[in-house]
């Protein structure tokens, strides 16, 4: 927008100075938040069908413990843990192993149906605070 | 699901029990989940749900005796109210080289002191301008009878200040400005009988630890009762206050869709080009974030699999390239 630049006479000086402080600010901003186009999962080196580790890129324990939870869930899984290698980094590995001897043992189909799994559970607790929260204003009124 | 998860012997799946509700707060129980969910849940309504705060600020004129930065950090901290911020778009996924009507919301401050005495400049008087994405979005909160909102400052006969103020979206994550809750209640197994607590005392942790006021809904343990050893943590008493941009059932129910983005996120990535027809067909697709914002679907996340047309990334039968590759080359594979 650049009209939108042109009607700030007065930052005319230092506006070097804030765009370089922007650029900073950008940087820094990049840490705690994914940029688009960068890739968000990838499998360490090791892994097999049925026991892989995978580095989340900007993730942290919000979902690294629910999903290591629900995966745990999945009787196929032998072995679901996770942990933030560096607290400085924003990564979060997850390792997942399945009994070798069971069907649908695919790690990566694993952690697919857990992450949907989670979904579905989102869906449930939204559904049933809703209800809650309509019941709740229908007996105590409007707050 | 196909599977059961078992729930302590219970068939029932998650409920939600309202105790109190107000413009201000919620408070209610969370039960039949497991402690990971619901810190999850929490941590996400912490740090994680989008709002609108003041990120930018010209100073045109400050002559009271607050340092412009001194303001400008008041400035940033003042609630604005926040609904249908779905509407605004994250400025690093606008078109626009600094921030634009679609990505922010420009609020005038203008106020100068004639008279004698002290004037005291309030939120109030930050004037929102058209246009605006919607009509709520940007708009000072103010809950106070008179109505003033919050003080920003004092000026003294002569002393002006003029300000041009730029409120963009973002998250708590990168500035505690945009959280939507000042604090987030949370507490389970108020009796200690699981003991994941250890309390601290001079001479009776009884005495010391007084109970809150969320152990009149669980049974008081029989003295002497052991540790029960496969106990699970839960219910969960939450209590969720907003700073006053959103309502505060809005809150959690964004929050819980935020961790479904989250998901989603991971899921269409996990699903590449290959598999985006039973992404969609399991309905992901409706899930993805609302708004213009929600770039899923629109090619936010690339992945090199979509390069790879229809060959699938994920192991192709007993072959695995994943162990060839170094940890860490940004190679063409992982």
């Amino acid at each position: 927008m650049a009209s939108e630049n042109q009607d700030m006479p007065d930052a005319g000086g230092p506006v070097q100075g804030l765009t370089d402080a922007r650029a900073r600010q950008e940087e820094e901003r990049q840490d705690a938040i994914l940029v688009d186009d960068e890739q968000k999962i990838h499998v360490l080196p090791g892994s097999t069908d049925t026991s892989a580790s995978f580095e989340f890129l900007h993730e942290d324990h919000t979902l690294g413990n629910a999903l290591r939870y629900i995966i745990t869930k999945n009787p196929v899984v032998e072995l679901c843990a996770y942990s933030i290698p560096h607290p400085s980094e924003p990564k979060m590995h997850l390792r997942i192993q399945t009994f070798a001897d069971m069907e649908d043992n695919n790690v990566y189909d694993v952690l697919r149906k857990g992450l949907m799994d989670l979904q579905d559970l989102c869906d449930v607790v939204t559904e049933n605070f809703t209800t809650a929260r309509d019941k709740f204003v229908q007996e105590n009124g409007s707050t | 699901m196909d599977y059961d998860i078992p729930m302590d012997g219970e068939d029932t799946g998650p409920t939600v029990t309202i105790r109190e509700a107000s413009p201000a707060a919620v408070d209610f129980i969370l039960r039949h989940v497991d402690l990971a969910f619901a810190n999850s849940l929490r941590r996400v309504i912490m740090s994680e749900i989008p709002t609108m705060a003041i990120d930018l600020v010209e100073v045109k004129k400050n002559t009271s005796v607050l340092a412009d930065e001194f303001i400008c950090h008041r400035l940033g901290l003042i609630p604005l109210n926040s609904k249908s911020v779905d509407d605004v778009l994250y400025t690093r996924d606008c078109d626009c080289d600094q921030y634009c009507e679609n990505c922010s919301v420009t609020l005038s401050l203008y106020a100068r002191c004639t008279s004698d005495g002290v004037m005291r400049v309030f939120a109030r008087d930050l004037v929102p301008q058209d246009p605006r994405a919607n009509e709520w979005v940007g708009v000072p909160v103010i809950k106070d009878d008179n109505p003033d909102g919050a003080l920003i400052l004092k000026l003294t006969k002569g002393q002006e200040v003029e300000m041009k103020c730029i409120a963009k979206k973002g998250i708590a994550k990168e500035h505690a400005k945009w959280a939507p809750t000042a604090a987030v209640g949370f507490e389970y197994d108020p009796w200690n009988k699981l003991k994941h607590l250890d309390y601290w005392y001079e001479e009776s942790a009884k005495d010391e630890w007084p109970v809150s006021r969320n152990g009149e809904w669980e049974d008081q343990p029989q003295e002497g009762e052991g540790v029960a050893l496969d106990g699970q943590p839960g219910p969960f008493y939450v209590n969720v206050e907003t700073v006053g941009g959103l309502e505060p059932d809005v809150i959690v129910q964004q929050g819980i869709k935020v961790l479904q983005q989250k998901l989603a996120g991971v899921i269409q990535e996990l699903a590449g080009g290959d598999n985006q027809a039973e992404t969609n067909g399991d309905g992901f697709g409706p899930r993805s974030p609302e708004g213009p914002s929600g770039g899923y679907d629109q090619g936010g996340y690339t992945t090199p699999f979509d390069q790879r047309g229809g060959a699938s990334a994920w192991g192709g039968g007993g072959m695995t390239p994943y162990g060839a590759t170094p940890y860490g080359q940004n190679g063409g594979n992982w």
